[in-house]
């Protein structure tokens, strides 16, 4: 755990960057430090191992003040990423990521062995392992700058806007791993961005600040975007915030429909048989591996020989699917809104259709989910929705 | 050209290069041994850096033959005047390339260094000096290339070097003997720069495949050698 108490950080030309600040990291969570920049989100962050000294106020990691702590061998007990990775270019990849064992006095060999293993744990080959950090992308280098920051197994990681200079998809690709091997490694990690999504997808908990070194809200990210404290808030997590927060919702537990769904050998009559006995107009063509081929209106087939068979009518496509195991109800919304039948389209794993659910049936759902969360308290206030003049009027 | 002299007196040649290299090779050395400590001082404590380069630069606006001479009474004529001369030379080429060196060195880096747990004498000689190699070493190269070339002017107070060609070709009105202590003085300068530029990339591994500079400050460094 760690906590902070009444800690300020005043700079010698009278800037306060943090001010006054009390919170608390509970032990193998993910704190996100969000907030526009200069707000002092990077100072709190560096005054955990020392890089800047508070100018009032104690910090205890595990109970203990860090200020009683060298700084260098405090800092050998926290991971530290950065943005820039901040490599060292003349060391290879294996022995960027050996850098704390061999501070700790490990045998060469065995921080080398150690370094392999995390390449494999962040997802690296571990062939990479003799190549300098200049010879990788920008997304293995952060791969690396994680791996090394883990490598001596610290308790704590901090991350100081890590995926920031990362294009979007590696960036993305990168906050599903961090969130992956948070669930294998449980360490207390504290990480700082101005990308209030990023702390939606990756934080336990979020802490948003105000301008000024003054936190607006500390809260769980459902909590945020479904209560916000007040206006300063609700316009920083944005206006979508309601379609956001269907991120926490999984999929799996929606209600599928298995009509009209035929297969590209069915015949037209046969489609329009179950078009009918459902009441709907749009039918999901599969192929033989059962992936979605596409919808055919049934409109379409009348006018078709009864025994045409489907795969010679041509189908519209499908937008996207969502994979019913993996996905949450944001996904499935987004899947019925690019749908042209407005019917979002459940897939398992393997991409073959699990069986889908029209707009109607989803917002439903929604609403269902939306009352047992608030019932169970992980989120979501029954208050009246926040009104946002500020955004509406864009 | 006679180039039957050059067989005939290829010993004293051989003699002259080997002076004349160590009078070249010592002062940049002892001058990288001073410079370093200086150097990393100046890139520590800023207000540091201005006085220490005011003070090189000025040496290095002194003639090399007015400097010889100033430090007769001090050393006499003796090697050890020439090598004195040249290493206070050498420095305004060296120190200037230790802090860039130093201060090239990414700040991320840096700040990495630091976070993972370098205390700042670790993190200067395992961090900051192997990355500022090579900017060090484009200093010792033009140092030792500028000290080889002003080594020959030592023959003026009877210090014995390649310039010894220069004056004897000029007295005897030989002007073989001139082109031969030329060509050899070039040679030599060539060779200990090809030697440094080996050493380098056997010292950054880290930069191979990499672009550099590798273009030869040969051009550069000749060219104080004009003066007295």
């Amino acid at each position: 755990m760690i906590t902070f108490q009444h800690v300020t950080k005043r700079y010698p030309d009278g800037t306060v960057a943090v001010d006054a600040l009390d919170l608390e990291v509970p032990t193998g969570k993910t704190m996100v430090l969000v907030g526009p920049s200069g707000c002092g989100k990077t100072t709190t962050l560096r005054m955990i191992n020392r890089l800047v000294e508070p100018t009032e106020g104690r910090i205890l990691l595990g109970g203990q003040d860090v200020q009683q702590v060298n700084p260098a061998q405090l800092r050998r007990r926290i991971g530290y990423v950065i943005q820039q990775t901040g490599l060292f270019p003349h060391r290879t990849v294996e022995d960027n990521i050996a850098t704390v064992p061999l501070l700790n006095g490990w045998r060469r060999a065995k921080a080398r062995a150690r370094a392999r293993d995390l390449l494999s744990l962040v997802g690296l080959d571990p062939a990479l392992a003799r190549r300098y950090p200049h010879q990788l992308s920008g997304g293995q280098q952060q791969r690396v700058g994680v791996a090394r920051a883990l490598a001596a197994d610290p308790p704590v990681l901090l991350m100081d806007e890590p995926f920031s200079a990362v294009d979007p998809l590696v960036r993305s690709t990168l906050q599903d791993e961090l969130v992956r091997l948070q669930t294998e490694l449980r360490k207390t990690v504290v990480l700082v961005t101005h990308d209030i999504e990023e702390a939606i997808k990756v934080g336990d908990l979020v802490a948003l600040y105000r301008p000024e070194g003054r936190l607006a809200q500390v809260d769980s990210p459902q909590r945020l975007l479904g209560a916000p404290a007040d206006s300063y808030v609700s316009d920083f997590v944005g206006f979508d915030r309601g379609i956001r927060r269907l991120s926490f919702f999984r999929a799996t537990g929606l209600n599928l429909r298995t009509e009209p769904i035929a297969g590209q050998d069915s015949t037209a009559a046969e489609a329009l048989g179950a078009a009918r006995r459902s009441g709907e107009q749009w039918i999901l063509v599969t192929g033989q591996d059962r992936k979605p081929r596409g919808w055919v209106p049934a409109g379409r087939l009348e006018s078709l020989p009864g025994d045409t068979p489907l795969g010679g009518v041509p189908a519209d496509g499908f937008g996207h699917t969502f994979t019913v195991d993996a996905d949450s109800l944001r996904a499935a919304l987004d899947a019925a809104v690019l749908s042209p039948a407005g019917h979002a389209v459940g897939v398992d794993g393997d991409g073959r259709v699990v069986g889908m659910l029209s707009y109607d049936e989803l917002r439903a759902a929604i609403q269902a989910a939306d009352s047992a969360a608030t019932a169970d308290g992980s989120g979501w206030e029954p208050s009246a929705p926040q009104p946002e003049p500020e955004r509406a009027a864009q | 050209m006679i180039w039957s002299w050059i067989p005939g007196n290829g010993a004293m040649i051989w003699h002259l290069i080997w002076e004349n290299a160590y009078l070249g090779v010592v002062p940049a050395l002892i001058g990288l041994a001073i410079s370093l400590p200086l150097g990393i001082a100046a890139a520590r404590w800023r207000w540091f850096y201005p006085p220490v380069l005011t003070a090189v630069n000025v040496i290095y606006g002194i003639p090399g033959l007015a400097l010889f001479i100033a430090l007769i009474p001090a050393l006499g004529l003796t090697d050890t005047n020439v090598i004195v001369a040249l290493t206070l030379f050498s420095l305004c080429v060296i120190v200037p390339n230790v802090v860039g060196g130093l201060r090239a060195v990414p700040e991320p880096v840096r700040q990495a260094a630091t976070a993972m747990g370098y205390g700042a004498v670790r993190r200067l000689v395992q961090v900051e000096l192997p990355l500022a190699i090579p900017v060090i070493i484009a200093g010792l190269r033009v140092a030792v290339v500028s000290s080889i070339s002003l080594a020959s002017v030592g023959q003026l107070i009877g210090v014995s070097s390649l310039g010894y060609l220069f004056i004897d070709g000029l007295q005897r009105d030989f002007p073989t003997e001139i082109y031969v202590g030329l060509a050899a003085i070039i040679l030599l300068a060539l060779a200990c720069d090809l030697v440094l530029v080996g050493i380098r990339r056997a010292l950054t591994p880290w930069l191979r495949g990499q672009r550099q500079a590798t273009r030869s400050v040969l051009v550069r460094a000749l060219a104080p050698a004009g003066r007295p």
